[in-house]
């Protein structure tokens, strides 16, 4: 049974989720991050589908946990797709479309690949199995898919502030599991602690999507580092 | 030609690391998921009562019942 501040957590991750769309359209930029939408559109239908299960069905059910495992894996390629749609548009001046096209139904592949030669092993409910194991690898190629296109950003001296924000939160939101994962591992008695934290983490990305949306207009620029000027 | 042998190169090199670093993580890890999409509760993994490993299962060739042993 879920507690009052799961299922606060949970509406307000779904508002926010549906918030990032509104915001992008309403701003006029659903179609320039239009992968950045269309996941966070599924992501909306998906809470709420997740919710519906979860009513018929409960927690503990297989109902549910099928329902949560498969739409998780849809989520996190939709979610890789979104990322590489951040990389297009970092790239867009250097007519690199076609690379990455190439370089990203590759990684893809090989993911899938790699995922199902793991689950391959056990042929027991192999189906589910590699939803999951699909799910979790595209989880770490995604991180370091951000820690290199944060990389590029620098090395590239990328200006355009909303396209910056929205890779880095990005970042702070893969950086964010991966963290709480590793704290959840090495303090376990802290449990009535990570039971708080860790669905509250999946606000971030939505939240810190929105305001970028929201506040920060396509055409601010960061100004870049000067160089300094020794007089002589 | 060699811009995409490098794209392939570089996919590898990603995929590589990213698997590492899973090992590495999940290694130490409980045995517990990373699932990173919206604020649902995540259900307890369907297949997996506790950490141990799963047994192979004994009627590995299909369900049907063995036959008697022709030299008994």
């Amino acid at each position: 049974m879920l507690g009052p501040f799961e299922c606060f957590v949970w509406l307000l991750c779904t508002l926010l989720e549906a918030g990032v769309v509104v915001c992008a359209v309403r701003t006029r930029s659903f179609r320039r991050y239009f992968l950045l939408n269309v996941y966070m559109g599924l992501s909306f239908l998906v809470s709420v589908g997740r919710y519906t299960v979860l009513r018929h069905s409960g927690v503990d059910s297989l109902e549910y946990a099928y329902f949560y495992f498969y739409s998780d894996a849809l989520l996190t390629i939709g979610l890789y797709f979104a990322l590489l749609s951040l990389y297009s548009l970092v790239f867009d001046e250097m007519k690199a479309e076609r690379y990455l096209r190439l370089g990203a139904f590759l990684l893809l592949g090989a993911t899938a690949w790699f995922s199902y030669e793991i689950v391959n092993q056990s042929t027991h409910r192999m189906l589910t199995h590699f939803a999951f194991e699909l799910s979790q690898n595209l989880y770490f190629v995604g991180l370091v898919l951000t820690y290199v296109l944060w990389g590029a950003i620098f090395k590239l001296r990328e200006s355009r502030t909303r396209l910056i924000q929205l890779v880095l939160a990005l970042g702070i939101y893969f950086s964010a599991f991966a963290a709480n994962y590793a704290l959840r591992n090495l303090y376990p008695n802290l449990q009535p602690v990570w039971h708080f934290v860790t669905p509250l983490l999946g606000c971030i990305l939505p939240a810190t999507w929105m305001f970028a949306f929201l506040r920060v207009p396509e055409e601010a620029r960061l100004v870049p580092a000067r160089l300094a000027v020794v007089p002589r | 030609m060699s811009r995409k042998l490098t794209v392939v190169f570089l996919a590898m090199l990603v995929l590589v690391g990213a698997m590492s670093l899973k090992t590495v993580v999940v290694a130490h890890g409980d045995g517990s998921v990373i699932m990173a999409n919206g604020g649902a509760p995540a259900p307890p993994v369907p297949w997996k009562n506790g950490g141990a490993p799963a047994p192979p299962v004994p009627w590995k060739n299909g369900g049907a019942p063995a036959p008697p042993v022709p030299w008994k």
